[in-house]
């Protein structure tokens, strides 16, 4: 019996205790911060240069280059090209106005095909459009991955060569890298 | 031998005073006049971008849009006719763009649109001036017998295209496009007024992209202009340099800056000099004729016909008087502001010339 009210005296307190803190104002929720994810901002080439002369590591960055990594992070982090893909109210309208224009100019093609002149333009405006999907087709080919410029980075540094090749600078959250500010990574992979 | 020396004098002087020769004698001080122009005003605004946008803005922007009105009221008919609906278009077209224009920075300074729906504002309004455009070369066509200009509807559909993808870069590219209007007027102008000019003056016009190229190739590695204060800021946007963060600034604003005093020089100087408009009613050729002082508006057609408006005309004509000493005194005043408020309503002027352009195609 006495067990029996220590047990309940327990579940009482217990119970209280649960109502007690239902009471409490509950703690309101911070949303919890989504983990920053990194923005490419802008990319460019990196030179590694071993200098035997330098008592310090540099960082050399050109006059363009910077001027390109102050627009685009005024710019919403976002370049022109990505704004124009981001914005698909504006891709789509000026589908719209593509799709009008290609069927009036072929109207008026269909309308005038009669003189040899309007036949050279016609001719001159197929061209065209060979010339751009050609164009397309060969920007399509892309070159090798990055990763293929920098293998010969440890050999070069050990001749005291340079070595260059494309670099993308990316945004990230503070502490992400550690405490340094800056931090570079580099496509080599151990053989 | 007097004799002798008297007669070849005598030969001399009327070889040299012969037509053939004085015809000669022209071209070539037209054309080295033009060469000249173009090369000091390259020289100019590539020295001292800054300094020569704020001069020439200063003293010649009121003034060549009140000569582009007089030359405008000079090519306007007393009745439209067979025009009717191409001017009704124009004109219902450079009022509501002209107003609507205006409107975009008084809405923006009152917030009421976010930030993102600005382009979508800039290119709905590019739209509506391509397509207003479109419609006037396709009215102007069907207005010329022979002439099929409906090939203006695809090309304006297609330019609106690029313009939705970046409103930004076509508003831009109106800044550049604009002055070189003015040498399309005076090309025009030079086949109905001195067609044999117009040879030497198209030769003349290869000379405008090899000094572009040559500015933008000295220019392009050098440093950005110092845009520290409001006024240099404001300069160099409107050249682009915000949006061609590439390009430097100091190229730019020389640009904008050379083909802005070539614009001047065509409305200010040009046209007028060579620009003996008459009736044909007068049978003297044209060379022969007499040049009309400027300030003589009864002598426009519009003004001098029977059926014409010359108490408008000169209405017309003295309130532009009027406004052009008003921008010289905001000038004066407060020259940042005053040049903020002139390029936005100077639109009307930029989109006066696409009719009367039109006209005389």
């Amino acid at each position: 019996m006495k067990h029996f009210c220590r047990l309940g005296a327990l579940c009482l307190l217990l119970a209280l205790a649960i109502t007690a803190y239902a009471d409490i104002a509950k703690p309101k929720e911070k949303p919890s911060p989504s983990p920053q994810l990194p923005k490419i901002v802008l990319h460019t080439r990196l030179v590694v240069v071993p200098d035997n002369k330098a008592w310090e590591a540099k960082l050399q960055i050109s006059q363009s280059s910077l001027q390109e990594l102050r627009a685009a992070l005024g710019n919403g982090n976002e370049s022109t090209a990505q704004r124009i893909t981001r914005s698909s109210t504006r891709t789509i309208i000026a589908g719209v106005f593509m799709f009008l224009s290609l069927s009036f100019a072929g109207v008026w093609l269909a309308r005038s095909m009669q003189t040899r002149g309007q036949k050279a333009v016609a001719a001159l405006l197929f061209a065209t459009a060979v010339i751009g999907a050609a164009a397309i087709i060969a920007q399509a080919n892309a070159g090798p991955p990055g990763s293929y410029y920098w293998k010969k980075l440890p050999q070069n540094l050990t001749k005291g060569a340079p070595t260059s090749g494309g670099l993308d600078i990316e945004i990230v959250a503070d502490g992400d890298i550690g405490s340094s500010g800056v931090q570079l990574i580099l496509p080599i992979k151990p053989d | 031998m007097e004799r002798t020396a008297n007669i070849e004098s005598a030969a001399w002087r009327e070889d040299i005073c012969s037509p053939a020769v004085n015809r000669q004698l022209s071209l070539r001080v037209f054309a080295v006049t033009l060469i000249l122009c173009a090369c000091f005003s390259a020289l100019f605004a590539s020295w001292l971008p800054l300094q020569f946008s704020i001069v020439t803005v200063f003293l010649f922007a009121g003034p060549h849009n009140w000569f582009e009105l007089r030359y405008f009221l000079t090519r306007l008919p007393v009745r439209f006719g067979k025009s009717r609906n191409f001017f009704l278009t124009a004109f219902a077209g450079i009022g509501f763009l002209t107003v609507s224009y205006i409107a975009l920075p008084v809405l923006y300074s009152f917030n009421l649109f976010p930030d993102h729906l600005w382009p979508t504002l800039l290119a709905s309004w590019n739209s509506l001036l391509l397509l207003w455009i479109g419609m006037l070369v396709w009215l102007r066509g069907k207005n010329k017998r022979g002439k099929d200009w409906s090939l203006a509807v695809p090309v304006a559909l297609s330019l609106c295209a690029l313009n939705w993808l970046a409103p930004e870069f076509f508003s831009l590219a109106i800044v550049y496009a604009h002055p070189l209007v003015a040498l399309w007027f005076f090309d025009r102008h030079l086949a109905r007024t001195r067609p044999q000019w117009l040879g030497v003056y198209r030769r003349c016009l290869c000379l405008l992209p090899l000094l572009l190229v040559g500015m933008f190739w000295q220019l392009s590695r050098s440093t950005a202009l110092p845009d520290d204060n409001g006024l240099f800021w404001r300069i160099t946007q409107h050249a682009g340099a915000q949006l061609l963060p590439n390009v430097s600034s100091h190229a730019l604003v020389t640009t904008h800056v050379f083909l802005e005093m070539l614009h001047y020089g065509v409305w200010l100087v040009a046209l007028p000099l060579i620009a003996p408009l008459r009736k044909t009613d007068d049978e003297r050729p044209l060379t022969t004729r007499k040049r009309e002082a400027i300030w003589r508006f009864q002598s426009l057609p519009v003004a001098r016909h029977p059926r014409g408006f010359p108490r408008l005309v000169t209405t017309a004509l003295a309130l532009g008087v009027f406004f052009v000493a008003i921008l010289w005194f905001g000038f004066s005043v407060d020259y940042t502001t005053t040049r903020d408020v002139y390029f936005t309503v100077a639109i009307a002027h930029v989109l006066a010339e696409a009719p009367f352009l039109l006209k005389v195609l």
